[in-house]
């Protein structure tokens, strides 16, 4: 616990001995987030739910983009990509926003991210009752495939954290990033076939933008949410393992940059 | 109970940045000219320390003078820029008492985080609640938010926590001052209790009365250094000459 002998394992090991106070600060970050509020937890269902309507105005009646059932089609990418983004945009001040814990308790500073994207998949979860009543809804009831979504959310948690891990590390240092992220995830929102389907925008033929949809690593993740929740079939092998690959490989990229640099985010708090 | 902590040859440096705003044009020009945009702060310097097991050692020194690094290095919040620290033991992770509450949480919800910062699970606290509750004599704000307590109940409750966790080596910080004389003679009485189970303890004030009273060695820092290592009234005579500070008797 004192000198530095990061190796990465026992630090895997340290983080994983404080689980259960990951387990508390999500607690503590919804406990805070709807006190005083008189539909509480419920916002955690109505967000999907406004934004889904939104752009399903804009983008079937306005815009008409010809796909069926938009709304669950929509709703399948926006759960993912919403737990992607709200984590990554919030990572950029976490470790500055628990400043005073990392200062006066030594805890793997890891906790924080985690607890943070802790908090986002608790979201998820509870938009998926929506999701499914839309579903069921617009005709296109919970069926087989639906049992891979445990692990299209696993990808999607690992892909998230390892972002998170390397945007919360690298924000104590240069505080820019914070101011960044929010612009770079807008844009990528759009590159990502969320409001739009993988096949119109690989029909188009440019050749740029078929070329980040395939170096996009939240395009097979999203990808995945969409096959088996809205076109309800499992997804391919290789959109499958490319999701998995993107995910676990992020996450361990990520949490190595953080690693690295955890002893000297206390100089810069 | 093994509870030892080691500092050898140990300096802490901090970079102070001049908090002077710059615009970006300074701030690029800075980076390409190599300007120095700040200086180099030693919190401590080339400090030897070693506190053996079941010794109960204040930490002494002016406002500034290291105190709070030294526990931060022991805690295991921060590493040294030289030399090793050896911690040897369960140590208390948190260099104050109430470190880890959050305001908006009631009390009953701190005590299960401040458990789970120190490394206990539910469980664990569950079989303490009640005791830390009684001890801190507030069971009847325990559902109320912390942001409602009084200094001096912050205090309770943190110090309830901190003596119920039952470290080898106990980290008390001055926060203690806040409570009221009766609970802090609660808390002395506590703390010599732990002590005499053979529990290490660091103790950090600026009430001279405690330091006598709790500890039989004192350790003097100014400006970073370790100016004495002994026993108390000379280690307490030697800050106040430092300080050139005579109380009036």
């Amino acid at each position: 616990m004192t000198t530095a002998s990061l190796a990465p394992i026992s630090a895997l090991k340290n983080v994983y001995r404080f689980r259960e106070l990951v387990g508390m600060l999500v607690a503590r970050d919804l406990k805070v987030r709807y006190k005083r509020s008189v539909l509480g937890m419920l916002w955690s269902l109505l967000n999907p739910l406004l934004q889904m309507a939104v752009y399903s105005f804009v983008f079937s009646t306005i815009m008409r983009v010809g796909v069926a059932a938009y709304p669950v089609f929509l709703l399948a990418g926006l759960l993912p990509w919403t737990l992607f983004s709200a984590s990554v945009s919030m990572a950029a001040g976490c470790l500055i926003a628990n400043a005073s814990l990392i200062r006066k308790v030594a805890v793997p500073q890891a906790v924080y991210p985690l607890a943070l994207v802790g908090s986002k998949l608790v979201d998820l979860l509870l938009s998926l009752i929506p999701l499914t009543l839309i579903a069921i809804w617009f005709g296109r009831p919970p069926s087989a495939s639906w049992l891979f979504l445990p692990i299209a959310i696993l990808a999607v948690v690992c892909f998230s954290a390892g972002v998170s891990f390397a945007i919360s590390s690298l924000t104590v240092f240069f505080r820019d990033i914070k101011h960044l992220v929010d612009i770079l995830l807008q844009v990528w929102f759009y590159l990502t076939p969320v409001i739009y389907t993988y096949e119109q925008i690989d029909h188009i033929g440019n050749r740029f933008i078929s070329f980040a949809l395939r170096v996009n690593p939240a395009a097979p993740i999203v990808r995945c949410f969409q096959l088996c929740l809205y076109e309800g079939r499992f997804p391919d092998a290789a959109t499958a393992a490319q999701a998995m690959l993107w995910g676990v490989g992020t996450l361990l990229a990520g949490l190595a940059v953080f690693l690295r640099a955890e002893p000297r985010h206390i100089l810069y708090l | 109970m093994s509870g030892r902590v080691q500092l050898r040859g140990v300096g802490v440096r901090f970079r102070m940045y001049r908090e002077k705003v710059i615009t970006l044009k300074e701030a690029v020009l800075q980076r390409f000219q190599h300007l120095k945009t700040a200086d180099d702060f030693w919190a401590l310097k080339a400090v030897d320390l070693d506190i053996a097991s079941g010794e109960s050692v204040a930490l002494i020194g002016h406002n500034g003078s290291g105190k709070s690094t030294l526990l931060k290095l022991a805690a295991g919040v921060l590493q040294p820029t030289l030399g090793t620290v050896q911690v040897q033991g369960r140590i208390s992770p948190m260099i104050e008492l109430a470190a880890g509450f959050d305001p908006d949480l009631t009390g009953r919800d701190n005590v299960f985080l401040n458990g789970a910062l120190m490394g206990y699970s539910r469980k664990q606290m569950k079989e303490k609640f009640d005791r830390i509750v009684e001890f801190s004599e507030l069971a009847e704000f325990i559902d109320m938010p912390v942001k409602n307590y009084s200094s001096g109940m912050y205090a309770r409750l943190g110090f309830a926590i901190a003596a119920d966790v039952e470290p080898e080596i106990l980290i008390i910080d001055e926060i203690l001052a806040v409570g009221d004389e009766k609970f802090q003679a609660k808390c002395m009485e506590r703390i010599k209790s732990i002590r005499s189970t053979g529990c290490t303890i660091i103790y950090v004030s600026h009430a001279m009365d405690s330091v006598r009273l709790l500890c039989d060695r004192v350790a003097v820092l100014h400006h970073g250094e370790l100016v004495f290592d002994g026993a108390p009234e000379p280690a307490i005579a030697k800050y106040r000459e430092l300080q050139n500070f005579h109380p009036a008797r």
